[in-house]
């Protein structure tokens, strides 16, 4: 989220009841602010979930395997006695990450690319718009799952070659081989609706009556940019982050359950419910707990999503 | 005219104490506040107002045609010995398109964009009068010829947006009087226009009602436009009628300080030569905060205290007779005159 | 038109080889020695005599550089010959032609499935927009969205067999008209009945709002007649041009609904040839889910303009 270009400053400025007036229309929606609480709550509990979490997610207790849920867990434990509470809200924070820095990554090549595509035009237009064609042209899931395979192995020896150059623990820590490689595949794959939304935000206000109001008042380039066009482009593209965010958790739980995302013992939402399906005849809670989270946030941000875009694109809808 | 010569005009429709109300976060506020109208058979009435006074929900209503957030309050609407606004919905399905035609505003978005005209002209024909395709394309062709479309056979096939401005509305037209209504709304039909195409369309209307001899309720907020057309006016101001008489009448003798403030705002050759255009000072009350008194009170230099207590009553100037105002100030004038 | 599809394709053709070339690249530099991984899985210990390995990459010209390699690899393609799979020997194009009948039958069928139900069940709501009708089928698409199939397939089987003991286990393929099909259709569907839903909805209320369809119901046309030929046709244009994004769900969909199910088709394909690391087949999937999406791409751009009128016109005066 830290790359919205938006602080909250901005949002209380005074001269501009664009977004004051948004705000008002998205707290009266009652489905967008369950979505809010939705997200602010997993949220909270991703960012201190170790100060939260009753357990380690790796503490095993042998005499309490598959434990039902009780007080003392309340989503019960797994087949090692881990505390399936405290995997959740650790696999809440390996969504977050995974999601945030995607988005992140996705947002700043989408920018850039759209931005320069729609100023520019041209063959760089031409190359950029290719390239986004193509890349959404290829089932998503796939090409990410090729990816992630093929280069696991490879960058797991490269980082053990550099552990035993460097003596640096970075290197050590085999689980940044997973993430680095679900950031990067990710991200290579979600870029290009940003990019699209910029450039078409960019060529259709080049183009609208007010901007050319604004040129013949002689103002400058610069300042149409800042207080005509970035202001505008900025509404569709929290609606657009907001859903990339949701798209991207359940994407990072889809690999992880084919085992090609984040790999146990790292707890995810998707590595637990493909644990889960093996025994839940048996566990249901196995399977429950992670499914209903990774639901309720998939619903939190869709929620959300729809709410925010009532509120920002108040023309766009009813 | 015709029609106030007659003895005792039959009226086709007549709405009586007709309230529109619109729902808003601060609760429901009125925009139609009582309103008494009459159409005669064979008469062509006039609505005139400005943009917001209820002129085009009041008709919209009529045909229960308003947008969700719009109510009718109370009122009746008696057309041809029926309530319009209680009857099944069924028989309103009779009355809309085949006695009562409608044409709109804005012929761009009021004409389905990915639908033939001719079929669009050839619905009514097969709903109502239950025809077959092949003889309502061939009353569709007489329609399109009929309002003025040339070479109209080969029209029938077009798509909306092939055609101007003008022929579009022709096509509204068209579809209007399709199952030859005995009344025809027609709401702002020339305000998406060109003002050459505006008397072309006004011409129409007028040469079609005697052909058809029908009535005709145009909607309007230019006074000037239909001078010609129509043979009595209703004024309307803030969702009331504040004066209703025969056209002569109304432009030789205005009686409303308001009606008298829309005649005097039509630029006249002498105002532009003198470079002076008059207007009515102030702003109507928005719906929801509407005024005591006469709703014109606030922006009438002639107001008394009376005016902003109680709503003057619509009555015949000096008691008898076609010419109807809304004024105390009007009515006490002509007495003591 | 048939000039249309034809520069189509032919612009497709560059996309393809840029995306062909990216995973071409993960196969040669990540996978690591094709010869080696066929002869670590068959028996004896040829693998670990360089002599006869080398002799092998010789003869099968893997010793090349790697654009040469890419290219004889698309010039094959070009003469339809897929190659040989690395793990069964079997050529690729037999094992393609064996599989993707069973996908496409499938993918087929939940796409009818997905317009038959969604559609009208998306007009319902919005047509009883704000009540509990609405409420409930909205409640449902969101509810059916945030399961993914992975949860919801293994859930449904269980809870069907628990129901009808005597019904036969759904696993496994005996063709499209075999009853055991009908449950991996309906998980497949969930997620784009789901998606469509909310996106008809949407249309609808946006329709239902223009001056038209008051122009309708003036002239006397029932209700029943101004849904289905004033409110249906104008929906259907931004409805029918989410097949890209459908076709990539149900791609995405398919990879875990053939995995619980049993059922042998590329999305089971994929993740077998994914853990055998065997490089041509998975180039080949990547081939044939860009080209449906392509496909469904150009299904859009053809129906267009048959559903709009005015998108004819532009078509033309290109």
């Amino acid at each position: 989220m830290a790359t919205i270009p938006m602080t909250p400053a901005e949002l209380d400025e005074p001269k501009t009841s664009l977004w004051r007036d948004a705000w008002y229309r998205l707290v009266r929606n009652k489905l967008a602010i369950f979505g809010l609480f939705v997200i602010i709550v997993l949220a909270f509990a991703a960012a201190f979930g170790p100060y939260l979490t009753p357990y380690d997610f790796l503490s095993q207790d042998l005499d309490a395997r598959n434990a039902a849920p009780s007080w003392a867990h309340l989503f019960g434990t797994d087949d090692l006695g881990r505390d399936v509470f405290s995997r959740v809200i650790y696999g809440t924070r390996t969504a977050f990450v995974v999601a945030i820095v995607v988005t992140a990554i996705a947002v700043t090549i989408g920018v850039a690319l759209g931005a320069m595509a729609g100023f520019f035009g041209g063959w760089l237009d031409r190359i950029i718009m290719w390239l986004t064609d193509v890349t959404m042209s290829v089932p998503n899931l796939l090409l990410v799952v090729v990816i992630n395979a093929s280069l696991k192995a490879p960058l797991a020896a490269w980082m053990e070659a550099q552990y035993m150059a460097t003596l640096n623990p970075f290197f050590r820590e085999t689980i940044w081989v997973d993430f680095i490689l679900v950031f990067g595949s990710m991200a290579l794959i979600s870029w290009p609706p940003y990019a699209r939304l910029v450039r078409a935000q960019v060529l259709s206000i080049r183009s609208r009556p007010y901007i050319t109001a604004a040129r013949a008042l002689g103002l400058t380039t610069r300042i149409i940019l800042m207080r005509y066009v970035v202001p505008n482009a900025v509404g569709p593209l929290i609606v657009s982050v907001s859903a990339g965010l949701g798209t991207a958790m359940v994407l990072e739980s889809a690999f992880s359950f084919l085992g090609v995302g984040v790999n146990p013992p790292t707890p995810s939402w998707g590595n637990m419910i493909s644990d889960g399906l093996r025994v839940w005849q048996h566990y249901p809670h196995l399977l429950a707990a992670p499914a209903a989270v990774l639901g309720l946030a998939t619903v939190g941000f869709s929620f959300l999503g729809d709410g925010l875009n009532d509120a920002l694109n108040p023309r766009g809808s009813k | 005219m015709n029609a106030m010569t007659m003895s005792a005009p039959e009226r086709l429709l007549d709405v009586k104490g007709l309230s529109i109300e619109i729902d808003t976060r601060r609760g429901p506020a009125t925009i139609v506040d009582g309103i008494n109208l009459h159409v005669n058979k064979g008469e062509t009435l006039g609505i005139v107002g400005e943009s917001g006074c209820g002129k085009s929900l009041t008709m919209l209503s009529l045909m229960r045609l308003l947008p969700n957030k719009i109510k009718v309050k109370s009122g009746t609407a008696n057309f041809a010995g029926r309530d319009l606004l209680t009857m099944s919905k069924s028989e309103l399905r009779k009355v809309r398109g085949g006695q009562v035609g409608f044409v709109f505003q804005d012929p761009m978005t009021s004409l389905n964009p990915v639908m033939r005209i001719g079929d669009q002209i050839c619905e009514p024909l097969i709903y109502h009068k239950a025809m077959k395709r092949a003889d309502a394309r061939i009353r569709a062709t007489e329609l399109l010829r009929l309002v003025g479309i040339p070479s109209p056979a080969e029209r029938l096939d077009a798509f909306p947006h092939e055609l101007s401005g003008g022929m579009r509305q022709r096509v509204m037209i068209a579809i209007g009087l399709a199952c030859d209504p005995e009344l025809l709304i027609a709401d702002e039909p020339t305000t998406a226009l060109d003002v050459t195409i505006q008397a072309q369309i006004v011409d129409l209307v007028k040469e079609l009602r005697v052909k058809l001899g029908m009535s005709v309720v145009w909607i309007t907020h230019d006074l000037a436009l239909i001078a010609g057309l129509v043979d009595r006016v209703a004024v309307l101001y803030a969702g009331t009628v504040v004066e209703d008489a025969p056209v002569e009448e109304l432009f030789a003798n205005p009686s409303h300080p308001y009606t008298r403030g829309l005649l005097a705002s039509i630029p006249k050759l002498s105002d532009v030569a003198a470079n002076r255009l008059s207007s009515i000072g102030g702003t109507p009350p928005e719906p929801g905060r509407r005024p005591l008194g006469c709703p014109f009170a606030p922006r009438c230099q002639l107001a008394e205290d009376i005016c902003r207590q109680s709503v003057p009553p619509l009555e015949p100037l000096g008691g008898s007779g076609p010419h109807r105002v809304a004024c105390f100030v009007a009515q006490r004038q002509l007495e003591a005159a | 038109m048939l000039r249309y599809i034809a520069s189509r394709f032919l612009l497709w053709i560059p996309s393809v080889i840029l995306v062909m070339l990216g995973v071409y690249a993960l196969a040669f530099y990540g996978a690591g020695d094709p010869i080696k991984l066929i002869f670590l899985r068959a028996p004896g210990d040829v693998a670990y005599d360089p002599v006869r390995i080398e002799a092998i990459r010789e003869t099968a010209g893997l010793n090349r550089p790697f654009i040469e390699q890419f290219i004889s690899y698309i010039l094959n393609l070009a003469h339809g010959n897929f190659g040989n799979s690395l793990s069964s020997g079997r050529s690729v194009w037999a094992i393609i032609s064996a599989a993707a009948p069973v996908s496409m039958s499938l993918g087929l069928c939940a796409i009818v499935l997905t317009a038959v139900v969604a559609i009208p069940l998306g007009m319902i709501a919005a047509l009883n927009q704000n009540t509990r009708i609405d409420y409930a089928i909205l409640g449902s698409a969101l509810f059916l969205w945030a399961i993914p199939p992975y949860v919801a397939g293994p859930l449904l089987m269980v809870g069907l067999l628990v129901l009808l003991p005597n019904v036969p286990v759904p696993y496994g393929w005996g063709g499209i008209f075999d009853a055991r099909i009908i449950l991996p259709l309906i998980v497949l569907s969930f997620q784009p009945i789901a998606l469509i839903v909310r996106q008809t909805r949407a249309a609808v209320i946006e329709v239902l709002s223009e001056d038209f369809v008051r122009t309708a119901r003036a002239k006397g046309v029932p209700e029943t007649i101004v849904a289905i030929k004033h409110i249906l046709r104008p929906v259907l244009t931004p409805v029918v041009t989410q097949l890209g994004l459908i076709m990539i769900t149900i791609v995405n969909g398919a990879i875990f609904v053939e995995l619980v199910f049993g059922l042998p088709g590329l999305g089971r394909l994929t993740v077998s040839a994914l853990t055998d690391s065997d490089y041509p087949v998975i180039l080949a999937i990547t081939l044939i889910g860009s080209f449906l999406v392509m496909l469904s791409n150009l299904l859009v751009d053809v129906l267009y303009p048959l559903l709009d009128p005015r998108a004819a016109d532009t078509m033309k005066s290109r």
